[in-house]
């Protein structure tokens, strides 16, 4: 049996008859069960469900029963998205009890559907950070080679995909968490526009910034999940009013006539050797394709990862308020304590990058500094959006290599947060100004290590986007993994 | 300069007991200085992003009643409160 | 010189649900932690949805008091930890960087006096605490998040105020106002919270927190500028602080924990779009505004002619004055207004008497009606009423069950006043010598024919006889 195909050829297959979902997934858990140890993607796995439900899926389809248009896709869940029954940590102490008793609703979206939540993955606690290495309860691995970082914060989802635990994932992007991971795992992730996807659910470390989105192996596999994930919410006020946008149809009318932007600010120095070779590739190949590639100025790029962690710590350090360990958390009894002496204690518990921006946070807020920091970084979003703006005015889409640099080693740069902030500097600028990005894998270097690329589009044109990706997945051919 | 007492203020904002807060100076520092340079910034507008709604559009004033006994997944005591130490 | 301001925390009792989520915002008689949903207790990944009506309603108390409403409206988090927050922030509203509260700028004359309206804001009211124990001894405290999310506005006046009489007055204007209006009931328990601070002279402003009723607010306002001006006179230092009210040894304590020099750290509530009012929406709004106190007051006084004083009375009732529209016709609108403002209010004057009536709208008119074509005299209709209000029984039914009835024929009264007379010499010679002695004799017939006996008649009769 085949792990490696797309969602879609999965849903093609059971349709057909070719496929029992029972199998599928049963040879999915042996496969976690195989592999998971050295890689670690995993915080929780529901093989019993999994199992349950996937029986039922074949009854469901033997009978001709109306089967969600999931077919019983095994999907991973980023373990700070709320699924009912099942822990939701954050990869924290804080968490490490927590029983979420609700469905997110992208969750119950996918239930509806007959997804099947085969489980939790794991990331950088509460979503802050690049590498899945601030994560309490042990790093991820990169499936094509476990020494190095698999990017962040959702590692977990992008290695759980690579390493054909399971056919998808659902992660978070607050700087770049799914477009890292995605790039860094050779897969497929979408940020999409702030809005378009419910946060209810989604476990708030930045709220005026973050989005779920999909990871996956395919563009295909991407249009399909957002049909389901995507759309208006009553629970979440944040998500825009759109019409149902179908994004799997004309996926793949091409990228012909179109104009693309190429970021200067991100295909400078500072760039990898390798990674600007395979953006230069990917452009050459766009252009094989009908598309004209111009060089794109953006200058407020510069300040963008200053802004992006100004206003995120800001918004962590308020969102994180809540975990004093007294409705839910962990096992921590208060007899005895005084309250601001529990909650200080029990909330020692945080990691030290977490600390690290609770801490920056409660500065740029305090007294008399709301507007040295935060009011400046708000109003650096508002710069960026002006210059997207006019950048689209002349190009359809924006390209830039996701990463600036390779995957480098577990441990690497774990001592030096600024540094790490720093690489961030290709991906903030979606977040920051809310317009859609994608990370496509396009090439692996001659340490046989992923280099993704990364297509933007102006807000709420993700169906754009993905004809845009489409196409360049189409111009690259890329290995198998080998785990 | 970030020295010491700064961070054990900033720790007291947030509530979290560092048992050595000295680790976090250099790195706050650090990152302090380089959020300074949104001072050198040249605005040409004071606009900020942010959503909007029209009032028509926010929730009705409705009473439904969460499906769920909420208290039941929660830390509660036999008279389904909630014990926090008390603050002095 | 002193100078008083006030904070007023004033709940939306009359709305069906809380602020951000539809749980119930009448907390009230629950069981514990019976009335919540992930979003009132701030359960991870969920998000606050806010209340369309909490706007309008907010809107119109910022109208009624003179408010600038501004077109867009937004929302803050104020940061700190405490056992009632579940989130240990709580959402508020917030002017510091530009107008963005549901009104500001408004003003309010009381006695002469302008007071001015700094600021209205909406937010979300905390759980509640109960201590086990005695709040000394304890060291534990029961949290209950029923009421944590109920809608709030918060008042907060210029401290124009001069004298805690003014304050006083203020409060019950305001009461009366958030009531006419439909969006509060005041008298609930705990639905309208008052903190003051006062300063006399160029001294420090002292905040007055945990004040229980609005008369303790007065009382507490008269100790606290006792307490300054005998510091003032003793030449020590008035410090800046916070106190709380002692309610059982009447006195104001400083307070051990202080809420301010807190660095409350506001940001943006971003999980809350800025709200577009809009002034079509402020104009509708404006039409939508029950009949203000001062504007009824008018009415009764231009179209019904009633008395200055009647329709003071009837004017800042909204009950009452609900039954009034209700209950009277094109003829006997003062005389219901008259029922109403010197029987009725006096038997039903508390929230609970007043849910208790039985008496509707057609009791009361029928019953101005009666009097009016002398079916009853007053007397009687004073009677009919007590029993209407207690049994609810149609005015025909009690007329006919307590043996009411007018009783204007000369003949009739006359028999009485005779044996009045036979039983009563006494006070009949006192009343040959003095006329003015006569009502003891009127009273006398009264009590025998049971009010029934025309008021009018009987006293021609009297001093005819009384005369001859």
């Amino acid at each position: 049996m085949n792990l490696g195909i797309s969602a879609t050829e999965f849903v093609s297959q059971v349709k057909e008859g070719t496929l029992s979902v029972e199998e599928f997934v049963a040879k999915t858990l042996e496969r976690i069960q195989k592999v998971d140890g050295k890689i670690h993607a995993f915080i929780t796995v529901d093989s019993q469900n999994a199992l349950d439900k996937a029986k039922a899926i074949d009854k469901k389809i033997k009978s001709k029963d109306k089967t969600g248009i999931c077919f019983g896709m095994p999907i991973s869940i980023k373990d700070n998205i709320c699924t009912a029954g099942l822990k939701t940590t954050c990869a924290s102490k804080m968490l490490e009890n927590f029983v979420a008793p609700y469905d997110a609703t992208v969750t119950s979206r996918l239930k509806s559907e007959d997804a099947i939540i085969i489980g939790k993955v794991n990331l950088d606690e509460f979503a802050m950070g690049s590498t899945t290495e601030f994560s309490s309860f042990g790093t991820t691995r990169n499936p094509w080679n476990t020494d190095y970082v698999p990017g962040g914060s959702s590692g977990g989802s992008g290695a759980s995909v690579a390493a054909l635990e399971c056919l998808a994932s659902l992660g978070s992007d607050t700087g770049g968490s799914v477009r890292s991971p995605a790039s860094f795992c050779s897969v497929v992730g979408l940020k999409p526009t702030y809005g378009l996807i419910s946060r209810y659910g989604l476990v708030s470390y930045a709220n005026s910034i973050e989005q779920i989105g999909p990871i996956a192996k395919t563009v295909e596999d991407i249009a399909f999940l957002l049909n389901i994930i995507s759309g208006h919410d009553t629970h979440d006020n944040t998500t825009a009013k759109n019409s149902n946008i179908d994004y799997v149809k004309d996926l793949k009318s091409g990228i012909s006539g179109k104009k693309i932007g190429i970021i200067l600010q991100m295909t400078g120095d500072g760039v990898d050797k390798e990674v600007a070779s395979a953006t230069n590739a990917a452009v050459s190949k766009l252009q094989d394709l009908g598309a004209q590639c111009v060089p794109v100025s953006l200058d407020a790029v510069e300040h963008s990862v200053a802004a992006y962690y100004t206003i995120a710590a800001a918004e962590a350090s308020s969102n994180l308020s809540r975990y004093d360990n007294l409705r839910y958390g962990f096992d921590f009894g208060t007899e005895g304590y005084e309250f601001k002496a529990f909650i200080s204690k029990a909330r020692s518990n945080f990691g030290p990058e977490v600390i690290r921006r609770m801490l920056l946070g409660a500065f740029v807020l305090s007294a008399g500094y709301y507007g040295k920091y935060y009011l400046k970084a708000q109003k650096v979003r508002a710069m960026i959006k002006a210059q997207l703006d006019e950048a689209f005015k002349k190009v359809d889409y924006l390209i830039s290599p996701t990463m600036p640099i390779l995957p480098f080693k577990v441990g690497e740069k774990i001592d030096d947060p600024l540094k790490l902030y720093l690489t961030d500097i290709n991906t903030v600028t979606a977040n920051l100004s809310g317009i859609p990005a994608i990370s496509v894998p396009f090439a692996m270097s001659s340490s046989g290590l992923p280099i993704g690329i990364q297509l933007f589009a102006n807000s709420f044109k993700e169906k754009e986007l993905l004809q845009a990706a489409h196409a360049l997945q189409e111009t690259t051919s890329l290995p198998e993994i080998n785990l | 300069m970030v020295e010491k007492k700064e961070i054990e203020h900033l720790a007291d904002l947030v509530k979290v007991d560092l048992s050595e807060p000295e680790k976090y100076i250099k790195q706050v520092e650090q990152i302090l200085n380089y959020f300074d340079r949104l001072d050198h910034v040249e605005f040409h507008s004071d606009d900020t992003l942010g959503i909007q709604i029209a009032k028509d559009d926010l929730r009705d004033d409705v009473h439904e009643p969460y499906a769920d006994s909420l208290i039941e997944h929660l830390k509660k005591d036999q008279n389904n409160f909630i014990r926090a130490p008390k603050m002095v | 010189m002193t100078k008083i301001g006030l904070e007023i925390h004033c709940q939306l009792t009359k709305l069906a649900s809380k602020l951000f989520c539809s749980c119930k915002a009448e907390y009230r008689n629950t069981t514990p932690n019976s009335n919540i949903c992930p979003v009132c207790t701030g359960i991870p990944g969920s998000l606050p949805l806010l209340n369309k009506k909490a706007v309008e309603k907010a809107a119109m108390i910022s109208l009624a008091l003179g408010c600038t409403i501004p077109e867009k409206i937004g929302f803050f988090r104020k940061n700190y930890f405490y056992p009632d927050l579940p989130k240990n922030f709580q959402i508020t509203q917030y002017n510091a960087y530009g107008p963005t509260s549901i009104g500001s700028d408004g003003k309010i004359e009381i006695e002469g006096k302008t007071i001015r309206i700094r600021r209205i804001q909406l937010e979300e009211d905390p759980g509640r605490l109960v201590y086990e124990g005695t709040s000394e001894k304890t060291m534990i405290t029961l949290v209950d998040y029923n009421r944590a999310g109920t809608p709030l506005v918060e008042i907060v006046t210029e401290p124009d105020f001069e004298t805690p009489k003014q304050v006083r007055v203020f409060l019950n204007v305001l009461a009366d106002l958030v009531e006419n209006i439909g969006v509060s009931d005041p008298y609930l328990e705990g639905a309208m919270r008052v903190d003051g601070n006062i300063s006399e002279g160029d001294g420090n402003r002292v905040e007055i927190k945990n004040v229980g009723s609005f008369r303790d607010v007065e009382k507490a306002l008269h100790f606290e500028i006792t307490r300054q001006q005998s510091l003032v006179e003793r030449g020590i230092t008035v410090l800046a602080e916070t106190r709380h009210w002692d309610e059982a040894r009447r006195i104001t304590v400083s307070s051990r924990s202080k809420e301010d020099e807190q660095d409350y750290r506001y940001l943006p509530e971003a999980d809350i779009p800025i709200v577009l009012i809009g002034n079509d929406s402020i104009e509708q709004i404006k039409t939508q505004m029950p009949e203000s106190i001062v504007a009824r007051r008018e009415r009764y006084v231009k179209k019904y002619g009633m008395p200055a004083q009647v329709a003071d009375v009837l004017s800042s009732d909204r009950f009452y004055s609900d039954l009034f529209d209700k209950s009277h016709n094109e003829t006997n609108a003062k005389e219901v207004s008259n029922i109403i403002t010197t029987d009725l209010m006096g038997v039903a004057d508390t929230r609970e008497k007043k849910l208790e009536l039985k008496i509707t709208s057609k009791h009361i008119s029928d019953l101005a009606d009666a009097i009016m074509t002398n079916k009853l005299t007053r007397n009687s209709g004073k009677s009919a009423l007590h029993e209407m209000v207690k049994s609810g029984k149609s005015l025909a039914d009690v007329m006919s069950s307590l043996d009411l009835g007018h009783v204007s024929d000369a003949g009739s009264i006359e028999k009485v006043i005779d044996e009045v007379f036979a039983e009563e010499e006494k006070a009949v010679a006192e009343a040959k010598q003095n006329p003015d002695t006569v009502n003891y004799l009127v009273g006398k017939v009264m009590r025998k024919t049971k009010g029934k006996a025309d008021p009018a008649t009987t006293l021609e009769i009297l001093r005819k006889k009384l005369s001859s």
